[in-house]
């Protein structure tokens, strides 16, 4: 049917046309990502990409997930030729940071590594070799494999959770787990989607449209943000919210809930811990220990209103046929015979509440007391999903936000069923890149005996507590140190070597609620050993060597290249970088490695329960330049310090904990004798690894995937973050978690065993936050007009992709600042006219973008662009102390208690102070 | 001059203003399949969304005329300059990845516009805050049904291909005369100065021949982009457009009648005074929508607001289910070919 003719049209056909196609993704840290794609290749090149579109209908009469994607997904074949690509191993030959690089072998190039790394582990240890853990990459290949040597000797490996800071304290505190993560479909169940904290917009590109799909559906959409921002313009209601107010927003809405007695009081009674017994003398729980001599300090306490006395509360949410008091005041004796009045933790909470009054409220978050009230109703009778995004993590009280939060879905009965609920992020199910490591020897017969010892474990100690779950147990281990990531809470490096200990003692930047100067606090919880292992001891040894593979953390910490360039820099003899383009850690390191892009290496996404797919990303071509994997890196390492080891005779060292590490076969260990030395093996067998641990299935292998592109998961195996997804992972429904809570009654895994609001650690009382409150943000560099806002940006997955010449023609090829048109021209701005925003901090000078959509008083500036992309390369984390808050140094009680990924101080980057004034 | 005949099907796009979230992947997508990135193409992006209001690309290109008057009459209107379109950047990596003047230098711009890209206005809208209002529009060359280009052209290099109403241009007799160019009210003709040629969105003909959706719509992860012939009543288009008219031309006004439409925005409920909510006030003003989709637009919007209403209530709405798309290969009309199936010998 080709009717026309013409060499031109003839020109348009062929450019079109390929060779062959692979299947592709981007390995990366877009979360959710696993967008599956087609790669097309002609005469060896990558031309293009483009979506596969071959989701298949998971729930009947819910959307599909085709064809997902995004912008930079579109032009990542773009960035695999581009100019920022590294592709030759490169020393420093200037300064750092100069950008004079001088171009050396693979061979010198390790060379120069293992001997900075052996030079280090004999002048102070092996923990004096960091690597920053780092999601950049956030693919198998840079996350799991490229740890092959560094994990293996025991370098100090600081924690992703902190240095990202993707953390929601609050729901970690009230649930025991910070990360359910309904698989993005379920949305399309919800009648009410309240998008807070959020831009999903911007930061969940292939997956909005069930947002629009759900309104469609009959839901309606409320947007709680500061600015009208992208997500809020197809919403029902846009509810401007105060910066750094919505706790204050959220505790009026339960407020009015309570007031207008729509409380769902049964469900509050099963899943919370808002029945349990108060001492009014101590406001600390009634414990078993209370009343007989060595009781528990676990076990809690209930007022039976059927039998009219205080009872024990069960270890899991079955109350069987007790009926416990939300109200009341009641006597209870003490072991020592001492009568105490105790009262539900429910009784503390309307006290609590009684702030609240939506009049009230509504001065501290600038939002209508009618539109409290009404949103209130609206959550108290509709299905509920709030999409929280992750800002609130990121401000100084978030934790409070997300608290907040909680409680309006606990007095609603709103998680536990599909619709339902609150988002965060969460990976696993891929087990078998975590079990790697762990290997005796390759092959899956060693894979079995290894889960059958887990699973030895497990049932042992459920046989010790029956009421436990395989979650708590997993939790445990975890606290224990005993699964296999070794992560040091990233606050103490920080405090130690880097230069925060200053400002976070500044008394003026942190929480004004604050009764000790921070040091002390971190000294009364250092001699408490709530931090205790390798966190306090790691961070005392001299970083000397330091790695940032596939991460760009000049980027992105907090404080900026100012604290780490002063700071650590100094101290660092090596700055190695593994990245395929020129970042600007690259740019200050002393080695960069060019790794392999996303098209030339067999590899795998975070997977996650949004998609719930394992999604395989293939070699389309082979590596560019002397470009490499990160797994031939690791080995090729491994080879090389095992060879410079020998030459100075260091073949055995000892970790951090005193234990013997042999450097003399680490090659050999690593690739398992070389039998998955290759890339295709050893992800091969990662594949097959995950297939016998039960999470895909049982015929899935490289070879299949290479067929079929990706392939759903079948079960959640044993990864912390996936278990705490506590729902059946169902074939033909979509995932809403905590169903195992609601539907089977097991517990959740916190102190209480409950869903908790009433934390009564020691601390949590000193700071008045025991329950959820608002405070104001603290005046954080300094008392200035303005606030910074951020987030997500559109046009990149960090930095990635925002010094991709394709993206940047989308925006201005440039950074810009949102500003509101009444304070620019306060200010004599014009829309595209320089300004300069400084604080005590530092002065960064951005182009303005002029627009009404934002706030009077607020600044928003969306993360990703390089440094380099600014002036003298200052950019806004310059102008951020990046302040902890020093509440989450409390530990010891528990599940506030550190584990990798979770509980743990994060740097906070939101409502810092700022002033602007036009740049001239 | 150019003649304009009559096609015996026409394709027609619908793009849903209530789910287009201006990621731009759509003009991504295009730029990076068809040769918008060769020497003269730098500034070409066939397809473009734009945040409105807005000045858009070319900047105030709703101020530069063309099309047809009341009379019927072929208008030509201004050619957009280069800096007008804006963009075109080339940036100076080298200098500063490698030039070894560490931060004296940062990433910077080293030619093409000054003051204008693609999408300069993203994300400002108008309005006065908390009521500011904005939406996403997407834009490609609309395959008119009276395509006024064509008529302007004086070599006839442009067409209406007979099968789908694709506008085509024979690139081997445009002499670049960009008469093409003045005479389209959309502005959405580029000029490639390197081969003396214009150039416009070619509707992906090549995929539509094999039976393969246009890389703009099957890449559009809003699943706001539908394709398909508007006398095929199965398809999405044909149902929006002509069924339930929920889709909207742009500037109809223009005389062109162009085939790609709107289903056109709602918004969320503007704030008083004091702060609360006024259900019944529009925070886009209707007039606004009315300069853009004409007069037809407060009855879409009000239908739209009724079939919302139905699902609130329990009731089932034909058209709230077309447009939520349960399988997304039905946006895709007959084009619904997966491309890696194809294999070219
Ligand atoms: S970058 Fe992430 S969101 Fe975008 S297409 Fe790739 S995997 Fe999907
Ligand atoms: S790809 Fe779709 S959602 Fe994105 S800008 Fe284009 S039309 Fe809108
Ligand atoms: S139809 Fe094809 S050529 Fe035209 S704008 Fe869409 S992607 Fe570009």
């Amino acid at each position: 049917m080709a009717s026309i003719q013409g060499n031109w049209a003839d020109a348009y056909r062929d450019k079109w046309k390929w060779d062959k196609t692979t299947w592709g993704t981007h390995c990366v840290d877009c979360y959710p990502s696993n967008c599956p794609y087609h790669v097309y290749v002609r005469d060896g090149r990558v031309i293009r990409e483009e979506p596969a579109g071959d989701f298949q209908t998971i729930e009947p009469g819910v959307p599909d997930m085709n064809p997902a994607g995004c912008q930079k997904g579109a032009s990542w074949s773009q960035m695999l030729y581009g100019k920022e690509r590294v592709l030759h191993p490169l020393r420093r030959a200037g300064e750092r940071g100069e950008g004079r690089w001088e171009r050396i072998s693979w061979d010198e190039a390790l060379t120069d590594i293992a001997d900075a790394m052996l030079d280090a582990i004999e002048e102070s240890g092996v923990e004096s070799i960091v690597r920053i853990g780092t999601p950049a990459e956030g693919g198998t290949q840079s996350m799991a494999l490229s740890g092959g040597v560094l994990d293996r000797i025991g370098v100090t490996s600081t924690d992703v959770q902190s240095e990202i800071n993707d953390f929601n304290p609050g729901l970690y505190a009230t649930f025991g787990r910070f990360d359910p993560a309904a698989s993005n479909d379920d949305w399309f169940h919800s009648d009410l989607l309240l998008i807070w904290a959020n831009n999903p917009a911007y930061s969940a590109i292939p997956f909005y449209h069930y947002v629009a799909e759900a309104r469609y559906n009959g839901a309606e959409v409320v947007t709680i943000a500061p600015d009208y921002n992208p997500s809020a313009i197809h919403g029902d209601y846009f509810v401007p919210v105060r910066i750094g107010s919505d706790a204050a927003l959220a505790l009026s809405m339960c407020r009015v809930i309570v007031d207008e007695g729509l409380v769902n009081e049964s469900f509050v009674r099963e899943q919370t811990d808002l029945a349990l017994l108060v001492r009014t003398d101590n406001a600390r729980f009634l414990r078993q220990c209370d009343l007989e001599e060595g009781g528990s300090e676990s076990i809690f306490h209930l007022f039976d209103q059927h039998s009219g006395r205080i009872v024990e509360a069960p270890r899991t949410l079955d109350l069987g046929a007790l009926a416990p008091a939300l109200d009341g005041s009641f006597r209870a004796t003490l072991a020592d015979g001492v009568e105490v009045e105790v009262a539900p933790a429910f009784t503390h909470l309307r006290h609590r509440l009684e702030d609240y009054s939506p009049e009230d409220a509504s001065v501290m978050c600038g939002v209508h007391p009618e539109n409290i009230r009404e949103l209130a109703r609206k959550v108290a009778s509709r299905r509920t999903h709030i999409l929280l995004g992750w800002t609130t993590g990121k401000a100084y009280h978030g934790d409070l936000m997300e608290r907040s939060m909680c409680l309006l879905l606990a007095l609603t009965g709103n998680w536990g069923k599909q619709g339902a609920g609150i988002r965060s992020w969460a990976v696993g199910m891929f087990d078998g890149q975590f079990i790697l490591r762990d290997k005796p020897r390759s092959g899956q017969e060693a894979t079995r005996e290894i889960v059958a010892g887990q699973q030895a474990m497990i049932d042992a100690m459920l046989a010790e507590d029956p009421t436990a779950t395989k979650e708590i147990i997993i939790a445990e281990m975890s606290y224990a140190g005993a699964l296999p990531i070794n992560a040091v809470p990233s606050a103490f490096f920080w405090y130690h070597h880097c230069g925060y200990r200053e400002a976070w003692n500044n008394a003026g930047w942190g929480d004004p609620s604050m009764k000790r100067t921070f040091d002390e606090y971190v000294d009364e919880a250092v001699e408490k050993g709530w931090w205790q292992g390798s966190a306090t001891q790691a961070a005392q040894a001299p970083p000397r060597v330091l790695f940032e593979i596939g991460g760009n953390l000049l980027r992105r910490q907090r404080g900026g290249q100012r604290m780490l360039l002063e700071h650590l820099w100094p101290k660092l003899r090596m700055i190695v970088s593994v990245d395929w383009r020129m970042s600007t850690t690259g740019l200050h390191s002393d080695i960069v490695l060019p790794a392999a892009q996303h098209y030339e290496k067999p590899n795998f996404p975070y997977t996650t329960p949004d998609v719930m797919n394992l999604t395989f990303s293939d070699r389309a071509v082979e590596p560019q330049g002397e470009s490499r994997s990160e797994w031939q890196i690791t080995l090729a390492l491994a080879k090389k310090l095992t060879e410079r080891a020998k030459a100075r005779d260091l073949v055995e060292i000892r970790n951090g904990n005193g234990e013997r590490v042999r450097l003399d076969r680490l090659y050999e260990e690593i690739s398992f004798d070389g039998a998955l030395a290759d890339d295709d093996a050893v992800i091969d067998e990662i594949i097959r690894d995950s297939a016998v641990m039960g999470t895909i299935p049982a015929d899935t292998t490289l070879e299949s995937l290479r067929e079929k592109g990706w392939v759903r998961f079948i079960d959640w195996g044993l990864s912390p973050m996936a278990l705490a997804q506590a729902s059946d992972l169902s074939p033909n429904e979509t995932h809403s978690p905590f169903r195992w809570q609601t539907e089977k009654k097991e517990p959740f895994p916190t102190l209480t065993r409950r869903a908790q609001f009433y934390i009564d650690h020691e601390w949590f009382l000193e700071a008045g936050e025991e329950l959820p409150v608002h405070k104001e943000a603290p005046a954080q560099g300094g008392d200035h007009p303005f606030q910074i806002t951020s987030g997500h940006p559109r046009w990149s997955v960090n930095s990635m992709n925002s010094t991709s010449s394709i993206i940047l023609g989308t925006i201005r090829g440039e950074p810009v600042a949102h500003i509101n048109d009444g304070d620019a021209a306060a200010r004599g701005i014009e829309n595209g006219q320089s300004m300069r925003v400084f604080n005590d901090l530092a002065s960064v000078v951005v182009q303005a973008r002029v627009t009404p959509a934002v706030q009077p008083g607020q600044l928003v500036m969306y993360n990703g662009f390089e440094p380099y992309q600014f002036k003298g390369w200052q950019d806004f984390s310059n102008v951020e102390p990046g302040m902890v808050k020093w509440l989450h140094l409390a530990g010891g009680y528990g599940h506030l208690r550190y584990r990798a990924l979770h509980w743990q101080p994060v740097p906070i980057d939101r409502a810092v102070r700022v002033d602007i004034e036009r740049a001239s | 001059m150019g003649t304009i005949t009559e096609s015996k099907r026409q394709l027609a796009w619908v793009f849903d203003l209530n789910k287009c979230i201006g990621c731009q992947t759509c003009s991504v997508a295009c730029k990076v399949l068809w040769p918008q990135q060769d020497p003269g193409t730098e500034q070409m992006w066939w397809m473009t969304v734009n945040t409105k209001p807005g000045r858009g690309t070319p900047r105030d290109w709703e101020a530069m005329g063309g099309g047809y008057d009341a009379h019927g009459k072929l208008v030509l209107g201004k050619v957009p300059t280069p800096e007008e379109i804006g963009g075109g950047w080339d940036f100076n990596y080298d200098e500063v990845l490698r030039g070894g003047r560490g931060s004296d230098v940062h990433l910077h711009k080293t030619s093409g516009a000054k003051s204008w890209g693609m999408n300069w206005d993203e994300d400002e809208g108008a309005g006065e805050f908390p009521n500011a209002y904005y939406f996403y529009l997407p834009r490609l060359c609309n395959h008119c049904t009276r395509p006024a280009c064509v008529e302007a052209c004086p070599k006839d290099a442009i067409f209406k291909r007979e099968e789908d109403g694709l506008v085509l241009r024979d690139e081997d007799r445009c002499e670049g005369a960009q008469r093409c160019s003045s005479a389209c009210p959309y502005k959405k003709i580029y000029f490639n100065s390197a081969r003396g040629v214009s150039q416009h969105c070619i509707g992906c003909f090549p995929r539509i021949e094999q039976r393969v959706a246009p890389a703009c719509v099957r890449q559009c992860p809003g699943r706001a982009a539908f394709i398909g012939f508007l006398d095929d009543e199965d398809s999405a288009v044909a149902k929006l457009v002509k069924k339930w008219k929920v889709a909207l031309p742009l500037h109809p006004e223009s005389g062109t009648e162009p085939n790609v439409y709107y289903v056109p925005p709602l918004s969320p409920a503007p704030l008083r005074e004091d702060g609360s909510f006024d259900e019944s006030g529009d925070r886009i003003p209707p007039s606004y929508l009315e300069s853009l989709f004409g007069p037809g637009v407060h009855a879409v919007l009000k239908s739209l607001r009724a079939e919302l209403d139905k699902k609130r209530r329990g009731l089932d709405s034909e058209v709230l289910d077309t447009l939520i798309l349960y399988r997304w290969k039905d946006a895709l009309g007959h084009l619904d070919r997966d491309p890696a199936e194809i294999v070219w010998n």
